[in-house]
């Protein structure tokens, strides 16, 4: 219910005194131990599927054999198997990869959204400020989840499996990649409008215009290289809130479809065998909380990292 | 502190919990996975609102545990020897009984039929489904007692008609008033009954109680209060059944019924006419160009293991079907479902012309990879059955898409791009009855119905066309000599199973769970309340 | 204030009017609702073409969404009766009829919110206090055991997925419970029939969803009333109160508090109008028939009107708390004035 935003604006740093305050944010990285315990937790996360997958092939994680159906964890099946005698470990190895890519990249599509929103909203105001912020309040009145759920359903079924890097996926995952893209950028933008609106002002940007520099010079020379720690810490923890996205609607039947698999949908499989198979929920649920845990301990690490005002005792 | 205060306060509501269950007569409790949509007969398709509706209004006639039709409304059941049919099968004559009442009192006559008939073919209301009606040439009602039906040819599938009688006396102000019927009080609040049972209150989302009705035509019911409650959740509704909160039920998956059986409860598997299949789409335009031949389809269902599905995900409670029929007298008993063969399976294909030459794993022919799209919706077992058949048919060298659409897309007309109705599949997954069981019945393979942008609203979804097939159902629906048509349909089931057009996955019986209180429980699958004035609980 | 007020409401009539046409575009290609009408098998297409003219289905979009908007009973329906359409539209406060059960979806949606907003509410007053009193308290003794702890399993309830959440409750206090031969919770609906809608029964039934709803929000409530609480303890004027000699308990809950209190407001009515949405993942675990599960199945059955209905209710629950909030800032804050 609460979905809690609680990206804090970070105070502008202009780019001469970048270098100086990078190797400080390192410093002070690293002195945060709840993100060096982030990083650790996604570190593990990402080799757990990343080198899981050199002990399983794809094609193991989607054999079935109905023989061996629903057998709790053993020497042989770690994490014990699946309905259809899949094996849980190998499955969310690979599910895991699909989880992740979508966070990623969903939260790719949301960067480049907001980010194109929020500085054309912000630099050039006027009637595309007005149009355009008038569809980011639209869009933040409409429940994201419930608004997920239905493009979701348009989209079930009707993109066919794409082939990428020699594997063969669902089409859903691109429609999933897309409509959380798609549904999580208006924080994002929001906060670039602010930044921007605040450094066109600024004198390093008076003295460039006034040097004859052009709005495309301006923008990517001068305004986005001050805007990228923001939008770095937003977009991570975006890449937490994406993976979360993923499994509710995958859980809720409209996400990604077979034999692709995500933790999401692994989840989904397991909720008749609750009681009797709890193998089946317990890796999933317990590799989606990993991760989730170690993208907002990084976030909120790189967020005192990254702003210098930030009271590290807060 | 305040939280612990709450802790305190639910602890002590825990204690206080033991709430008596206040008793008047016998109860008992029927449980649907499913809230009914409305309790009027004319709107919904949903069979848990057409199972409750019957609690309340009655038909012309009922079926009994063998789905033989028995009289409820009508004093007997028409036939050619009774004068009921006239020779040619045209015109229906219902004779009711006598002195018939709604439970306020009024009574209950032809002019009640008349005016259900009027409400399902009035424009103003948009109702479920027309069928038969719009069929009929006539409907008169000589006396307060007789309804003449005239069909314009002859009609086989009659015993739908009638399946409830709405009353006159309390819509027809509505409709005068509202031009429709569609939004009326009674749909969700109905206040007067004609059957085992007088509806007393819906509380949404929860339950419906009904009260025995003292007038019923077939005796009051033994049990006094009759409880409806919904509950959608699969893993709660098994446990309100175990634990006896729940004295009847149904729907229960069939991997739920080991449990259920352990725990002492009474498991029957009644037919509903219903089979899960695999349609396999013959259109040479738009189906992929293998699914043309014959050995290719004959090649796709020895490629799967059927039983082994049915034994393993479907705890043995069901079995593979090998007609369309499956379970009724009009199954061609001669015929036995392709077996699991892929070695016949991967000589079929080699003959047809599709094998591997490129060593891909998949079989081609022309260049063109034989990988088929294979579409179902999003239920579960539908969804691990298709990871399994995509292993199965890859070891034959079958290559196959799988496709899952939400319910509303997957069954969408052809006008709004259905993935079924406008033939984009090479092998669709769903379950499918005659549509007027127990009447056999089915326009699902007519040549005539193969849809198009001239014919958008074809049903038959296999794009397939057999003259001879043709031919014989016509001949069947005219015909209303049961042994003659169950034998025309012996040589329909041939001519499908000779043609594997539609491969049957599981008989999809019901499933109903019945608890130890309740006794001289029969059910049907069309009618399950057919006897429920009979049923009684343990005292 | 009167001025700012209108011309707020003003301003949100073309915002709900693109987010409906935006919305109402978009529900025609979610599915088809006569697809097979609540049945096991496909809609007859004859009874299907029919009912799509009965329903307006057939009409071409933007005619359907004004039809929606403003009524159709100044548009003859029937050219040979001359019969006009019925709708008044949602202008006019007739949200029409769902496709499903026929009911009116005002109808319908009033059914359903009372439930909806009991568990919702609940959770939202149980987060709002506990988070208060955890927040404060750790602000106060900033780096205490207390805080410390706290802080841990902040972090890693914030991150627990809804329903893994769901599922070790279920697991532990239901089937656990049960497992030990103790009095368990129930897992499913408000209520048990055999008994009736008593008090004691939708407390008993509320339990496990409203903890559900509860436990992952206080923790990030709280983390955040705590450096809200933490920026305003350090700030000047506390600092002058303090030394002004106001005693602490004094300074803490009703100068510091009330400063703390703006961020904490406009938390809450982010959160406001979605409590009417009821949540979709907590409703449908535990079977609670409120407007999340609403939704769900409406959006399985392409219910198009209920599924406006929900969702333009909420759009206008949006609006208005936006400018309660705005308004209350004024009252909290005498240096915002609108005009």
């Amino acid at each position: 219910m609460a979905t809690l935003t609680t990206h804090k604006p970070v105070r502008l740093m202009e780019s001469d005194n970048q270098r100086k305050n990078s190797n400080r944010a390192l410093r002070r990285f690293l002195r945060h131990r709840g993100a060096v315990f982030g990083a650790v937790l996604l570190v593990f996360v990402i080799g757990y599927v990343i080198l899981g997958s050199l002990l399983f092939s794809e094609s193991y994680a989607n054999f079935n054999d109905t023989s061996r159906r629903l057998q709790p964890p053993s020497t042989e099946h770690p994490m014990g198997t699946d309905n259809i005698g899949r094996d849980i470990f190998a499955r969310t190895v690979y599910g895991g990869q699909i989880s992740l890519m979508i966070g990623f990249l969903a939260v790719t599509v949301a960067v480049l959204i907001g980010t194109t929103v929020g500085v054309v909203t912000g630099y050039f105001g006027g009637w595309i400020d007005v149009i355009l912020m008038r569809l980011t309040e639209a869009m933040l009145s409409i429940p994201t989840l419930l608004f997920l759920l239905m493009i979701a359903n348009i989209f079930g079924g009707k993109v066919p499996q794409i082939a990428l890097f020699g594997r063969v996926f669902s089409g859903s995952v691109v429609v999933i990649i897309v409509i959380i893209g798609l549904t999580s950028w208006m924080g994002l933008s929001r906060i670039v409008r602010s930044l921007v609106l605040s450094l066109k002002e600024a004198e390093f940007i008076t003295a460039a215009r006034a040097l004859g520099a052009s709005d495309l010079r301006l923008i990517f020379k001068h305004i986005l290289p001050n805007i990228v720690a923001p939008v770095v810490v937003s977009a991570t923890l975006g890449v937490g809130g994406a993976i979360l996205s993923e499994s509710y609607i995958s859980f809720l039947g409209v996400g990604v479809g077979a034999p692709t698999a995500t933790w999401g949908n692994i989840l989904e499989g397991s909720r008749q065998f609750f009681e009797q198979a709890p193998w089946l929920w317990v890796a999933p649920g317990i590799l989606i909380l990993m991760t989730v845990m170690g993208i907002n301990f990084l976030g909120d690490g790189l967020r005192d990292a990254l702003d210098p005002r930030s009271d590290k005792s807060a | 502190m305040r939280f612990f205060r709450i802790a305190l306060v639910v602890l002590a509501l825990m204690a206080v919990m033991a709430a008596p269950m206040q008793a008047q007569g016998k109860s008992a409790t029927v449980s649907w996975p499913q809230e009914p949509d409305t309790l009027s007969p004319l709107y919904t398709s949903m069979t848990f609102a057409g199972y409750t509706y019957q609690l309340y209004l009655s038909g012309a006639w009922a079926f009994d545990a063998d789905l033989t039709p028995f009289p409820v409304l009508v004093s007997e059941i028409p036939s050619v020897d009774n004068g009921g049919i006239n020779a040619d099968g045209t015109v229906f004559t219902l004779k009711l009984k006598e002195g018939l009442t709604w439970s306020d009192g009024d009574a209950l006559d032809s002019a009640d039929f008349l005016f259900t008939y009027e409400m399902i073919m009035a424009e103003g209301n948009a109702v479920g489904s027309r069928t038969p009606y719009d069929r009929f040439v006539s409907i008169e009602a000589p006396d307060a007692t007789t309804v003449v039906i005239t069909f314009a040819e002859p009609y086989a599938p009659w015993l739908s008609l009638f399946g409830a009688v709405l009353p006159e006396h309390v819509l027809r102000p509505v409709f005068e008033a509202e031009g429709s019927i569609d939004t009326a009080d009674f749909n969700r609040n109905p206040t007067v009954s004609s059957g085992p049972y007088v509806f007393e209150t819906w509380e949404v989302g929860s339950f419906m109680r009904f009260q025995a009705n003292p007038a019923y035509v077939l005796g009051q019911p033994k049990i006094d209060t009759l409880v409806v409650t919904f509950i959608p959740d699969e893993v709660a509704y098994v446990a309100a059944l175990i634990n006896g909160d729940s004295d009847l039920g149904t729907f229960v998956a069939f991997s739920d019924v080991p449990a259920l059986e352990e725990a002492g409860l009474t498991v029957e598997v009644i037919p509903s006419g219903y089979n899960e299949g695999w349609y396999l789409n013959t259109s040479a335009e738009r189906a992929h160009p293998a699914m043309t031949d014959v050995n290719v389809r004959k090649a796709i269902a020895m490629a799967f293991d059927r039983d082994d599905f049915n034994a393993t995900l479907n705890y043995g409670a069901t079995f593979t079907p090998h007609s369309f029929w499956e379970n009724t007298p009009y199954a061609n008993p001669d015929i036995d479902p392709y077996p699991f063969d892929p070695a016949m399976a991967a000589q079929l294909l080699d003959e047809a012309g599709w094998v591997d030459s490129n060593g891909d794993g998949t079989r081609d022919k022309d260049g063109v990879e034989l990988v088929l799209r294979f579409v179902t919706n999003t239920r579960g077992i539908r969804v691990d059955l298709q990871a399994i058949a995509q292993q199965q048919l890859a070891a034959v060298g079958i290559g196959t898409e799988l496709i899952n659409f939400p319910s509303d897309q997957f069954f969408a007309g052809y006008a709004e791009g259905g993935p079924i109705s406008t033939g984009q599949y090479d092998i669709a997954e769903l379950s499918t009855a005659p549509a007027t069981f127990p009447d056999p019945n089915t326009v699902r393979f007519l040549c005539s119905e193969i849809p198009s942008d001239e014919n958008p609203v074809g049903a038959n979804d296999n794009y397939y066309c057999d003259p001879e097939l043709d031919a014989l159902f016509e001949q069947q629906s005219s015909t209303t000599d049961l042994a003659e048509r169950i034998a025309i349909f012996h040589q329909i089931d041939q001519k499908m199973f000779d043609a594997a057009i539609w491969i049957g996955i599981w008989h999809d019986a019901d499933v109903w769970i019945t608890g130890s209180d309740l006794q001289n429980v029969a059910l049907n699958g069309v009618t399950p309340f057919w006897d429920v004035q009979n049923w009684d609980v343990a005292s | 204030m009167a001025r700012y007020v209108i011309r707020r409401l003003l301003q949100a009539i073309p915002l709900l009017l693109i987010v409906s046409f935006v919305l109402f575009a978009l529900m025609q290609a979610t599915g088809d609702p006569l697809a097979t009408m609540g049945g096991r098998q496909p809609t007859r297409a004859a009874d299907r073409e029919r009912l799509a003219r009965q329903l307006g289905l057939d009409q071409p979009i933007h005619v359907q969404y004004v039809y929606w908007l403003i009524g159709n009973d100044w548009v003859v329906v029937d050219a040979e009766t001359g019969r006009t359409g019925t709708r008044r539209g949602i202008l006019r406060g007739d949200f029409g009829v769902s496709y499903a059960t026929r009911q009116p979806v005002l109808e319908m949606i009033g059914g359903r919110v009372p439930d909806t907003l009991l568990l919702t509410l609940t959770a939202e007053v149980l987060i709002l206090t506990v988070s208060l009193g955890i927040g404060i308290f750790s602000a106060v003794r900033k780096y205490s055991f207390f805080d410390q702890a706290f802080t841990s399993i902040s972090f890693v309830l914030y991150s627990v997925p809804v329903f893994i959440m769901a599922y070790t409750l279920i697991y532990a206090f239901s089937i656990g419970l049960r497992r030990a031969g103790l009095p368990y919770f129930p897992t499913s609906g408000i209520f048990d029939p055999a008994i009736g809608r008593t008090f004691e029964q939708v407390v008993w039934h509320m339990v496990l969803p409203v903890l559900t709803l509860s436990l992952i929000s206080i923790a990030a409530y709280s983390r955040y009333i705590r450096s809200t609480m933490l920026e305003v303890i350090s700030s000047d004027y506390i600092r002058t109160a303090r030394s002004k000699g106001i005693t602490e308990r004094r300074t803490l809950f009703v100068h510091a508090f009330k400063n703390a209190s703006l961020p904490l407001i406009t938390l809450i009515g982010l959160d406001l109008p979605f409590l009417l949405g009821g949540a979709v993942v907590t409703e449908t675990i535990f079977a609670w028939p409120g407007m999340g599960y609403l939704f769900i199945n409406s959006l399985q059955r392409s219910d198009y009107p209920v599924l406006m209905g929900i969702l333009m209710l909420i759009a206008v629950g949006v609006v208005i708390s936006q400018l309660i909030v705005d308004l209350l800032y004024t009252v909290l804050d005498p240096r915002i004035r609108y005009s």
